[in-house]
């Protein structure tokens, strides 16, 4: 039965809905009747607005879904979605009164793919930092042997600054540690690394190293930043990258001269080893030692041969040279590394057999016995000395 | 002095000392400077002590 249809009856001005009336009460019926839900489909017809909405369509195989996500929720996200993407969405169903459009106010957007969107951004970045070369290998600088100033970009409260300086202390404490505190997660992250980046090129330093402990990967978005990643590459010394996590590479990491799995790695990477180098003066002062002495050898045996065909006055005067060198062997002899005791130009050693190397241990009448390069003699103090 | 130049100095004065034919003067002046040059670098090598110090705020800070 129901009521007839009159079809001129509201065919008035005051029958009939004003186009803003239906909209806003169709509004008003889908938001009662749709509440916030998560809703999956297909990016297309992606577009973004110098306002920074975000405006684009959610399909599957038959239907689709206006979509808009305005800039105050888009930019927590790393970048945005691709036409094709598979996206999970969450928002509010609602009317766009202005457009009389059905559409979804998307709040938060997840991509179904591997990776998803932080994998989208970093292609993204590296891609561009590719194009300026800045992942060019021939950019890679060396390490400098022996550091004298090591900056250090990270968290003044951090396990990786105590890290670094108990490495820098055990291998190579000659250099100076200079810390540049920045903050290396959440809010507010990414600008203060990029200006603890920028600072390092007004101290003086060797090398520098960026770094953080570990952490969930999300936390290391700042190291993905591209902004980060180009504060990084401009740094005018050599720069360590250790942000301390094994299976993801930063965009950082590929950006830095050089890269390490943790701080501690960091700070091994920039120092050597002061044991190593003991050893290799220990070398050097062999080998210098070896040196004087086969040339040393040359002169004598030239002093001999010349002293046989002359003699006399001149004799005098090769046996002072003779003797000279003579002195200047019992230094090699002390020089030797396992036994720098003393750089005389004899030893000196008591009836112990240790080194007398001070007055006190030479009073007045003690006996010992002194050490040249060919022998040894008996000798005893005529005269106590003074300490000087 | 900077441990580098140092130990640079000291291996170009090891391989002089070695190959070239200097008169005995100048190898025994090479040789003082060698021991000299190594006592430094041992010294510097077991007595340094880790120095450890902030970037002030203002140092480096936007020049």
């Amino acid at each position: 039965m129901g009521t007839p249809l009159d079809l001129f009856a509201a065919a008035s001005a005051e029958g009939a809905w004003t186009v803003g009336e239906v909209t806003r009460r169709a509004r008003v019926v889908i938001e009662a009747g749709l509440p916030p839900l998560w809703v999956r489909g297909e990016v297309s017809g992606f577009k973004a607005w110098r306002s920074g909405h975000w405006y684009f369509t959610l399909r599957d195989k038959a239907c689709q879904l206006r979509c808009v996500m305005f800039s105050k929720d888009n930019r927590r996200l790393p970048a945005a979605p691709a036409d094709g993407m598979q996206v999970f969405t969450f928002g509010r169903p609602t009317m766009w009164e202005e457009k009389g459009e059905f559409r979804l106010t998307v709040l938060e957007l997840l991509s179904t793919e591997q990776g998803g969107l932080w994998k989208l951004a970093f292609e993204k970045a590296k891609a561009a930092l590719l194009k300026d070369g800045l992942l060019d290998p021939a950019r890679k600088r060396r390490l400098p042997p022996f550091p004298r100033r090591i900056a250090v970009v990270t968290s003044p409260d951090g396990a990786a600054l105590r890290d670094i300086e108990a490495v820098m202390a055990r291998r190579w404490p000659l250099a100076e540690l200079v810390l540049v505190a920045a903050q290396v997660q959440g809010d507010g992250a990414e600008a203060s690394v990029c200006a603890a980046l920028a600072r390092l090129a007004h101290l003086e330093l060797d090398v520098a190293i960026v770094g953080r402990g570990g952490g969930a990967a999300e936390d290391l978005w700042t190291f993905n930043s591209e902004r980060v990643a180009r504060a990084l590459a401009a740094v005018p010394v050599p720069v360590i990258c250790a942000v301390g996590h094994e299976t993801d590479v930063t965009l950082c990491d590929l950006v830095a001269d050089v890269r390490a799995p943790t701080p501690s790695a960091a700070a091994e990477a920039a120092t050597p080893d002061r044991t190593d180098v003991l050893v290799h003066i220990a070398h050097l002062a062999e080998r210098l030692a070896r040196g004087l002495t086969q040339r040393s050898q040359r002169v004598l045996d030239r002093l001999d041969r010349t002293g046989d065909r002359l003699g006399g006055a001149i004799g005098a005067r090769l046996e002072r040279s003779r003797a000279l060198l003579t002195a200047h062997s019992a230094r090699l002899d002390a020089l030797s590394p396992l036994k720098i005791l003393a750089r005389g130009y004899a030893v000196a050693t008591g009836a112990d057999g240790r080194v007398l190397k001070r007055v006190a241990q030479l009073s007045a009448g003690t006996s010992f016995r002194l050490r040249v390069t060919d022998g040894a003699v008996g000798a005893r103090v005529d005269r106590s000395g003074e300490s000087s | 002095m900077d441990f580098g130049k140092q130990l640079e100095r000291l291996e170009a004065i090891v391989r002089r000392l070695e190959a070239e034919d200097l008169d005995l003067d100048e190898a025994l002046k090479l040789f003082e400077e060698g021991v000299e040059r190594l006592r430094a670098a041992r010294e510097q090598l077991t007595q340094a002590e880790l120095k450890v110090k902030k970037a002030l705020k203002d140092e480096g800070a936007g020049r």
